[in-house]
C-alpha cells in the first residue's frame, strides 16, 4: 500500500515526519534585524534572525536563488507554528537558545551577528559532531534513528523548504508533472538538474 | 459515469448484499450485478466517485500549506496509522479516523483502515502476484494450520479472468513458485536495476530479479488510460490507470443498473433465521444519523476487510451461534497472519553517475522466493519463504543533509541528482497460529457504541528465523553484486505493518476446524460468503490482493449457480 509513493517522499518529507518533534553563504547582508517583509508566527526576533542567517549560510544566492529568495525561513516558521506540537515548539526554542549561547561562548556573538568566517566555523563544528540520518526505505528510516539534533534537523528542513518551493520546483529543477512514460536509462546530460517531483 | 443509486429500500429483499466496497467487495458487486442480481453494497464510509472525489490528484508540494506535513490535529486523528509513515496532507482524507474507530493492541499491531467507497483499493501498493501450488500445499505439508480446501488449479482460470479485466503489467518467467499472470507489457527496469539483475542472476543461480508485477495499465484497457508515471497513485488516479474499485469494478457494476450502493452504512451484524437455517439480512447503523436499519437479501458477501469482516461475524450472535456467526469450530477470530516487513539491505551503486531516468515509475523490482521451493532449496532453519521488493534510484536531499557541507557548491550539487542507491526489503510468510487472534472488546466502544476489536498477535520463532535470513541474504546479495556501503536492517515491526492481514475466518475442508468451505460459504449458513482476507488459510509470502479478486469472482460465480439451482 502506498509504498511506492513514499519513495519520493523519503528525502523531502524527512524533515517534517521525523524531525519536527525535536527541532533548522555567504552572508549577503548583516542580519541585524528581522526581515522587514516578515512577521513571524512562532519565532521571536532573535530566533527569526538565527533561522534567516542559518538558511542563508546553508543555501546562499548564487546564479540560482538562495534559501532566502524562496522564503525558506518564513516557511519554517509557518510549519513549526502549524504542525509542531507545543512540546516540540518549546524544545526547539531551547535548542535555538543553546545554539546561540554556544556561538556567544565560542565566537563572541549570537549566530546572526557573527562574521562569515565564524559562521562557517560554527557550522563545521556542528557538521562534525551532529549524528546523521539513517537511510530510509519507503519513507521510514531503517534501523533505530538517534536524534540528529538542532543543526542537522534544521539543515534537513531547510533543504526540504527550498526544494519544495514553487520557484525551485518549477523553474530550477526539472518540472515534469505528467511524464507520460518511464524511460529507465537516459543520459544525465539530456536532463541536467534533478527531477523536481 | 452515471451517478450511483444510493436509495436502499428496507422493504425490498435484495438478491445480494455486499458488505464493503474495497478490492474484494468491488469484485463481488461487479460479478453479482453482471449476473443479473439486484445487489446492495453497504459501505461504512462516504461515496468516493472516480476522479470527481480525488481532490489532491494534481497537487504539487507547494500547493499544500505545509508541503505535505500533517498538523497535530491530523496526527491525533490518525494516531494509529501514522506509524506506517505513509500518510501526508495529500492522502490523509483516505485514511480512517482512528479516534472514532479505536482498537486495542493486546500485543502491538498496526491496523490500517480506509473507510470510504473503494476502501484500501485507493491506497494499495498494486503489487499483484499469483499464489502457487507451493502456497496452497504448504499447510498440508508442514502441518501448520489446516489444509486449504482448494489448490492452484481451482483458482487458475479465475486468476486469468480477473487479470484480463483488472490489467496487470509484468513479465512472464515460467517459475513454479510464482506463476505468470495474463500480462500487459512490463514496466522498464532502470540502468542500475538492469546492472544488479545481470550480476545477481550470474552470482546466484536460481534467483531472479524482475520488474514488479503490478495492477498498473501499460496500455489502455476498457476505456481506462495507461499509466502516466506521475506516481501519485494514492491520491486517486485521474486516468484510472491503476486498479481500484472506484475506477474499475464499481463503475462496471453500476453500468448494469443492478447496483445500489448505500454509504455511511455500518454493518452491525448479520441476521440469522433459525427456521430457514440461513442468513436473511443485516443490521445496519447509519453512520451519520445513528438510525438502526435492517436490509434483507438472499445471499450475503462479506468483504469488509479481514478484521472488519470478522468483527461483524463475532458481533452476530444468536441462539444458533452464541460465539459468533458460523463459529461452530471456535476458529473465528483465530489464525491471524500478516507478512513481516522492512527487513533488508541497501547501499550505493557507483559507475552510473552520467545516467538518469525519466518518469516516476510507481513500481519497483521483485525477487521471487527461492527458499523451500524444492529439495535442493530446503532450509533447516525455517519453514516457508520470503520474496523481496526494492529498486534503484538517485537519492535526494536526505543524503545531502548528511554531507558535511553547505554554501554555494553544496547548493549547486543539491540541484543535481544524488548518488544511485539500491535497496531490497523482504516480505516473509507467517505461519497460522491459533493463538494469534482477535476478539470482541465490549468495554471499549466506538463512536457508535459498538464493541471494538482487541488484537492479540505476534510473530514467532519461524518468522524471526525468516527475517534473519532475509537480512543475511540481502546483505550478501548486495555485496556480491558490487553495491557499496551495504547496510542491513531490521526494523522489528510488529504485525500489521505489512497491511496484508489475513485469516480469522479461514477456509477448510472440515467444519470442525474452519469457518468456510471450498467455495467461501460459511459451513453452517451457506448463503453467506466471505471472500476478503479473512478467508485465507495460509498467507504465502506474496501480496494477497490478486488472490482476493480471483477467490471473489469464483465464489460469486458459484453463488449464482447455487441460487439458480435453489440450493441456497
Amino acid at each position: 500500500m502506498k509504498r511506492r509513493d513514499a519513495i519520493k517522499r523519503t528525502g523531502l518529507f524527512m524533515g517534517a515526519v521525523v524531525i519536527l518533534p525535536s527541532f533548522g553563504s555567504i552572508l549577503q547582508s548583516c542580519q541585524s534585524e528581522v526581515r522587514a517583509d516578515w512577521q513571524p508566527l512562532f519565532f521571536r526576533d532573535e530566533e527569526a534572525r538565527l533561522i534567516s542567517s542559518l538558511v542563508d549560510t546553508l543555501l546562499p544566492r548564487t546564479d540560482t536563488p538562495g534559501a532566502l529568495d524562496v522564503n525558506a525561513d518564513i516557511f519554517i516558521d509557518k510549519v513549526v507554528y502549524g504542525t509542531n506540537t507545543e512540546e516540540g515548539q518549546q524544545a526547539l526554542r531551547a535548542e535555538m537558545a543553546t545554539f546561540n549561547q554556544e556561538c556567544v561562548r565560542n565566537y563572541g556573538a549570537v549566530f546572526a551577528d557573527l562574521s562569515n568566517g565564524d559562521k562557517v566555523q560554527a557550522m563545521m563544528r556542528e557538521e562534525t559532531k551532529a549524528p546523521k540520518f539513517n537511510s530510509a526505505v519507503w519513507g521510514t528510516a531503517v534501523g533505530k534513528q538517534e536524534p540528529v539534533g538542532f543543526y542537522r534537523s534544521m539543515k534537513s528542513i531547510t533543504l526540504w523548504a527550498y526544494l519544495t518551493s514553487e520557484k525551485i520546483g518549477k523553474e530550477v529543477l526539472n518540472y515534469d508533472p505528467i511524464p507520460g512514460e518511464y524511460v529507465g536509462c537516459v543520459p544525465l546530460s539530456e536532463v541536467g538538474n534533478a527531477w523536481s517531483l | 459515469m452515471a451517478n450511483f443509486n444510493i436509495d436502499a429500500q428496507k422493504q425490498v429483499t435484495y438478491d445480494a448484499i455486499v458488505i464493503g466496497s474495497g478490492i474484494s467487495g468491488g469484485w463481488a458487486a461487479k460479478e453479482l450485478c453482471e449476473k443479473g442480481l439486484k445487489t446492495l453494497v453497504l459501505e461504512r464510509g462516504r461515496l468516493v466517485e472516480h476522479v470527481k472525489d480525488y481532490p489532491t490528484m494534481n497537487d504539487d508540494p507547494w500547493d499544500y500549506e505545509y508541503r505535505g506535513a500533517l498538523t497535530p490535529e491530523q496526527r491525533e486523528k490518525h494516531y494509529k496509522s501514522i506509524r506506517s509513515g505513509f500518510i501526508g496532507q495529500d492522502t490523509e482524507h483516505f485514511y480512517a479516523n482512528d479516534q472514532e474507530n479505536p482498537y486495542t493492541e493486546i500485543k502491538p499491531f498496526l491496523w490500517i483502515r480506509a473507510h470510504q467507497m473503494g476502501g484500501r483499493s485507493l491506497l494499495w501498493g498494486k503489487q499483484t502476484y499469483r499464489w502457487s501450488e507451493i502456497d496452497f500445499e504448504a499447510n498440508a505439508k508442514d502441518g501448520y494450520g489446516v489444509d486449504w480446501p482448494i489448490r492452484y488449479k481451482d483458482l487458475e482460470p479465475w486468476y486469468t479472468y480477473v487479470e484480463k479485466y483488472a490489467g496487470i503489467s509484468g513479465e512472464p518467467l515460467g517459475l513454479p513458485q510464482l506463476p505468470d499472470s495474463h500480462f500487459l507489457p512490463p514496466m522498464e527496469l532502470n540502468c542500475v536495476e538492469k546492472h544488479v539483475k545481470s550480476r545477481l542472476e550470474k552470482e546466484f543461480p536460481g534467483r531472479h530479479l524482475i520488474i514488479g508485477r503490478a495492477a498498473h495499465l501499460t496500455e489502455p484497457l476498457n476505456g481506462r488510460g495507461k499509466c502516466q508515471y506521475r506516481n501519485r497513485c494514492s491520491r486517486g488516479c485521474p486516468y484510472g490507470a491503476y486498479f481500484s474499485s472506484n475506477a474499475v469494478t464499481l463503475p462496471a457494476a453500476n453500468a448494469t443498473g443492478n447496483l445500489i450502493i448505500r454509504p455511511f452504512s455500518i454493518v452491525q451484524s448479520i441476521i440469522y433465521d433459525d427456521q430457514k437455517g440461513k442468513a436473511t439480512g443485516v443490521r445496519v447503523i447509519d453512520a451519520e444519523t445513528n438510525e438502526a436499519i435492517e436490509y434483507k437479501a438472499r445471499i450475503i458477501f462479506c468483504n469488509a476487510s479481514t478484521l472488519s469482516t470478522t468483527q461483524i461475524l463475532l458481533n452476530s450472535k444468536s441462539d444458533r451461534f452464541p460465539n459468533g456467526f458460523g463459529n461452530d469450530s471456535g476458529e473465528l477470530g483465530h489464525n491471524l497472519m500478516d507478512h513481516t516487513y522492512r527487513i533488508g539491505a541497501l547501499g550505493q551503486v557507483d559507475g552510473f553517475e552520467d545516467k538518469y531516468y525519466k518518469g516516476r515509475r510507481p513500481n519497483g523490482i521483485y525477487i521471487p522466493r527461492y527458499w523451500n521451493i524444492s529439495e535442493e532449496t530446503k532450509s533447516d532453519k525455517f519453514l516457508r519463504g520470503f520474496g523481496y521488493q526494492g529498486g534503484g534510484f538517485r537519492a535526494g536531499s536526505r543524503v545531502a543533509a548528511n554531507k558535511p557541507e553547505f554554501g554555494p557548491d553544496f547548493k549547486d550539487n543539491l540541484l543535481k541528482p544524488g548518488p544511485w542507491e539500491f535497496f531490497i526489503t523482504g516480505f516473509a510468510e507467517c505461519l497460522p497460529y491459533h493463538e494469534n487472534k482477535v476478539s470482541l472488546d465490549t468495554e471499549n466502544l466506538d463512536k457508535w457504541g459498538q464493541p471494538t476489536l482487541a488484537i492479540d498477535c505476534e510473530f514467532k520463532e519461524n518468522e524471526k528465523a525468516l527475517n534473519k535470513q532475509i537480512e543475511e541474504d540481502a546483505v550478501e546479495m548486495l555485496e556480491k553484486v558490487g553495491v557499496k556501503n551495504v547496510v542491513g536492517f531490521n526494523n522489528h515491526h510488529e504485525p500489521g505493518y505489512g497491511i496484508h492481514e489475513m485469516g480469522t475466518a479461514r477456509m477448510g475442508k472440515d467444519p470442525k476446524t474452519s469457518i468456510l468451505n471450498a467455495w467461501n460459504q460459511v459451513h453452517a449458513a451457506q448463503n453467506v460468503f466471505i471472500t476478503d482476507g479473512a478467508c485465507m488459510t495460509s498467507n504465502s509470502c506474496v501480496n494477497p490482493s490478486l488472490t482476493y479478486m480471483a477467490i471473489t469472482a469464483r465464489a460469486a460465480n458459484h453463488a449464482v449457480e447455487e441460487l439458480n439451482k435453489l440450493n441456497i
